[in-house]
């Protein structure tokens, strides 16, 4: 089972077709009357008449290559301006895991504290626990040994969830390129969204790195169908 | 250089030296067998004139031929630091007396001699490996475990300098020609 | 054996157990622990005890559980794994597993040359790396018989122990960050940036120095330097104490570390510990003034040693520290000689065939380099004794008894480097 695979966890669905939608018209939404429960105030959700926008192409939504909807889950009655908002709000507050290993955890550490403030974009919370974490910030050198627990930390962050390498160990085992132990890379069991060399890399770099992960959020939108493990860069490099 | 301490200690382990006491800047060194490990040991650390109540270091060694476990110890009583080569280990089934019964410290010490080497010390409680996984099977110190981009063996050999351990020419018969072995003294 | 998770309890209350107990489901959203190889990571080891410490450790008596302090958790000292044997809320023993970093530096060395064993040695006590490239160089300078000039020694002095007051720094920060403490790492921080800045003008990077050179060191002293340096001379003595005031009265760090972790003299002994640790516990062991090296001979320094051997006392041990290294920096400014700073030694280094054990007084403890060489240009045997390797194996001895709440204290005041223990 490939780690981050999505496609391999989730079993092909069980044969039962609906009725396709002829491209163009809209089909009748199901409505389920509801029954469960009254709310307080009897004025509320429009008196209990049924909605006006029942689909969001009557917002304007086209799926050419935006399809966000089946991806942020809750908010599919939201107008496609909040994905955006989200992203920025997302890009804005990432808030890394702990995962210092070994000498670039001090270097992260560095420009946590004062003088190299990652404060300023909200990065500050370090959040000990996987399941509260945004970014997984590997840094130090990823033994065998340690991959199991680093690899079931990285599978316990929920989505959205971005993952960066800082420092060389990281991005392709470094000085210990011959070493018996550890792992070249930690792209080669996780995907990487960020690279950060160095060794360590100062903490205005890994500031930077951090921007860059900013700016990747906003521009792809999160989307990690295509991620991968493995090197992620483009061919033409 | 503690011309002293070389008299003291070959009246103290007359029988035990197997080889001259060697000294070299501020450091003394003496040869024993594995067996008289404890009893060397125990000499050192209660005799009044050595008193070598620190344990600093012990290491275990891969010539390529033997083993060797290398204890070195301290003593508020001279200005040398004394070395004690436990010679004679064979590679295939090395064993010594554990020092755990003196230095407790010498416990994972031990460890990680086995975890590297394979050297079995006999009454250590915890002999297990340390560093790699429980179920690692190699000892990844010894001279015939050779990392996989080893500069003697690499296609490169010969080309820097530090590749020159042996000549090039015998790689392509005997791969571990280029595993180095310890130098005679 | 204690119940494994997943067994006989079911997950969701949605399902409905079979007859056998187990929970199922088609559900394939849920992921059940066993499913993927649980079992690797419950404290229990899966295999049947190989040791007699093992086995004695692996049963439960009645009333005990484990509980996994696992290779990943806040307290930032590093990937180091506790299985402890808890009783309600106190601790009955633990078993520290090491090897998350397991680097494999030592057989890597045997592979380099000289110039880039000083390298590769840096990332064991990142910390502190100066000081292992010291030890490394002690040895080897002893295997090829070089004589260090006057002034390289005293650049290694003063670069050696303005790193020790920020690593020292660090480790007050660490240890009141464990005790809960959020503020006193900031600080630490501060004041190591402002060093390390210092110590990047004089050699080149932030932490990982590779300075030291056979023979010497790489570079002169120049005027970046020597003005922060100026800089922060006119202010550390009170820095030192604005720092060590905040905590040295705080009644919760006081009370925390009073009396907690006692490690006494005898068993400190019998552990081969050395450093702070040591003198904590009435030993006044310190290298630099049992065995000399370098030029610490001519320089004027005490050794501060306390007898109670807990927790506060191994904190108080390193406030000292940082005194006195205030006061060997002071020396080494006014007496810095004049000359090269690196002897002239050949291109190729190809030391005779033979041994050499050198070690120099890192902030932890005593740090130890045996080197053999067989004549070509690296070395045969490289061993590295770093002293958190010891510091840590007394937590077994010292844990028992204590709290959980404890435990981190306890590990934070004994200053492991896990770089440094898992070599």
């Amino acid at each position: 089972m490939a780690v981050g695979d999505r496609g391999s966890r989730v079993r092909a669905a069980p044969a039962r077709r609906l009725a396709p939608v002829p491209p163009g018209e809209l089909a009748t939404p199901i409505m389920v009357p509801n029954t469960l429960w009254q709310p307080a105030d009897p004025l509320a959700y429009e008196g209990g008449r049924p909605a006006d926008v029942t689909h969001l192409r009557g917002f304007g939504f086209t799926d050419a290559g935006r399809n966000d909807a089946a991806r942020w889950g809750a908010l599919q009655v939201v107008p496609t301006k909040a994905d955006h908002i989200l992203d920025l709000i997302r890009a804005n507050s990432l808030w890394p895991l702990l995962s210092g290993l070994a000498c670039c955890a001090i270097e992260m550490m560095s420009s946590a504290t004062s003088k190299n403030d990652m404060d300023r974009w909200g990065m500050f919370p370090f959040r000990a626990s996987p399941r509260q974490a945004d970014v997984l910030i590997v840094a130090g050198t990823l033994t065998t040994k340690m991959a199991g627990p680093l690899i079931r930390l990285w599978e316990q962050m929920p989505e959205p969830k971005w993952c960066v390498a800082l420092g060389d160990c990281t991005v392709s085992g470094g000085r210990y390129k011959r070493s018996y132990s550890v792992v070249q890379g930690i792209d080669r069991v996780m995907p990487v969204d960020v690279y950060i060399p160095g060794c360590p890399p100062r903490p205005e770099g890994l500031i930077y790195g951090m921007m860059q992960l900013g700016q990747l959020v906003k521009d792809r939108r999160g989307r990690w169908n295509e991620r991968a493990i493995g090197p992620n860069a483009p061919d033409d490099i | 250089m503690d011309r002293t301490l070389e008299t003291r200690l070959e009246a103290r382990l007359a029988d035990h030296l197997r080889g001259p006491v060697y000294q070299r800047h501020d450091e003394t060194e003496i040869r024993i067998e594995a067996g008289s490990v404890p009893e060397v040991l125990r000499i050192l650390h209660d005799a009044v004139d050595l008193r070598f109540e620190i344990l600093a270091d012990l290491a275990g060694v891969d010539t390529g031929e033997v083993m060797q476990v290398v204890y070195h110890l301290w003593s508020p009583l001279t200005s040398d630091w004394l070395r004690i080569i436990a010679d004679g280990l064979s590679r295939d089934d090395p064993r010594v007396p554990s020092a755990t019964f003196l230095w407790i410290g010498a416990e994972w010490l031990e460890r990680e001699a086995y975890d590297m080497f394979g050297i079995v010390f006999e009454g250590n409680r915890d002999l297990r490996r340390i560093f790699m996984p429980p179920d690692y099977t190699s000892f990844p110190l010894r001279k015939d475990f050779l990392l996989p981009d080893d500069a003697a063996r690499s296609p490169g050999a010969g080309v820097r300098h530090v590749e020159r351990a042996c000549a090039p020419a015998a790689l392509a018969d005997d791969p571990t020609a280029g595993v180095r072995r310890a130098p005679a003294s | 054996m204690p119940p494994r998770r997943g067994a006989d309890r079911p997950t969701s209350t949605r399902e409905k157990p079979q007859a056998g107990g187990q929970p199922s489901t088609d559900d394939p959203r849920i992921i059940l622990d066993r499913q993927i190889g649980a079992d690797l990571f419950e404290p229990i080891p899966p295999y049947p005890p190989r040791t007699e410490r093992e086995g004695e450790f692996y049963t439960l008596a009645d009333g005990e559980m484990f509980l996994n302090v696992g290779p990943h958790h806040p307290a930032t000292h590093g990937v180091l794994r506790l299985v402890v044997k808890l009783s309600g809320e106190q601790i009955v023993d633990v078993d520290p597993v090491l090897g998350y970093l397991h680097r494999g530096v030592e057989k890597i060395c045997e592979n380099s040359d000289y110039y880039h064993v000083i390298d590769q040695v840096d990332p064991l006590e990142y910390i502190s790396s100066l000081f292992q490239e010291w030890a490394a160089v002690l040895s080897f300078e002893k295997l090829m018989d070089v004589t260090v000039p006057r002034r390289a020694e005293y650049i290694r002095v003063l670069s050696g122990e303005l790193l020790r007051i920020a690593s020292h720094t660090l480790y007050m920060g660490f240890l009141a960050l464990d005790l809960g403490g959020l503020t006193p790492i900031l600080y630490g921080f501060i004041e190591r940036d402002e060093i390390v800045e210092m110590l990047a003008a004089l050699t080149g990077a932030r932490m990982l120095f590779n300075y030291f050179r056979i023979g010497g060191v790489n570079g002169d002293l120049n005027h970046e330097f020597m003005s922060r340096l100026g800089d922060w001379m006119s202010r550390a003595a009170r820095q030192t104490e604005a720092s060590a005031g905040l905590l040295n009265e705080n009644e919760i760090f006081v009370r925390r570390t009073r009396g907690v972790g006692i490690l006494d003299r005898a068993t400190a002994l019998r552990f081969g510990v050395t450093g702070g640790n040591l003198r904590a516990a009435g030993v006044p062991f310190d290298v630099r003034r049992a065995h000399p090296y370098s030029v610490y001979p001519e320089l004027d320094f005490n050794v501060p040693t306390r007898t109670e051997g807990d927790s506060l006392a191994r904190y108080l041990i390193r406030v000292d520290e940082v005194r006195e290294s205030i006061k060997i920096i002071d020396q080494c400014l006014h007496n810095m000689p004049d000359g090269p700073v690196m002897a002239r030694l050949p291109r190729l280094l190809r030391p005779h065939p033979g041994r050499a054990w050198g070690a120099c007084e890192g902030p932890r403890g005593m740090m130890g380099v045996y080197s053999i060489s067989d004549g070509s240009d690296g070395p045969f045997r490289f061993r590295i004794h770093d002293p958190s390797f010891i510091n840590m194996e007394t937590v077994p001895t010292l844990l028992p008894g204590n709290l959980l709440a404890d435990t981190m204290a306890i590990v934070a005041s004994l200053d492991p480097v896990m770089g440094g223990i898992d070599k």
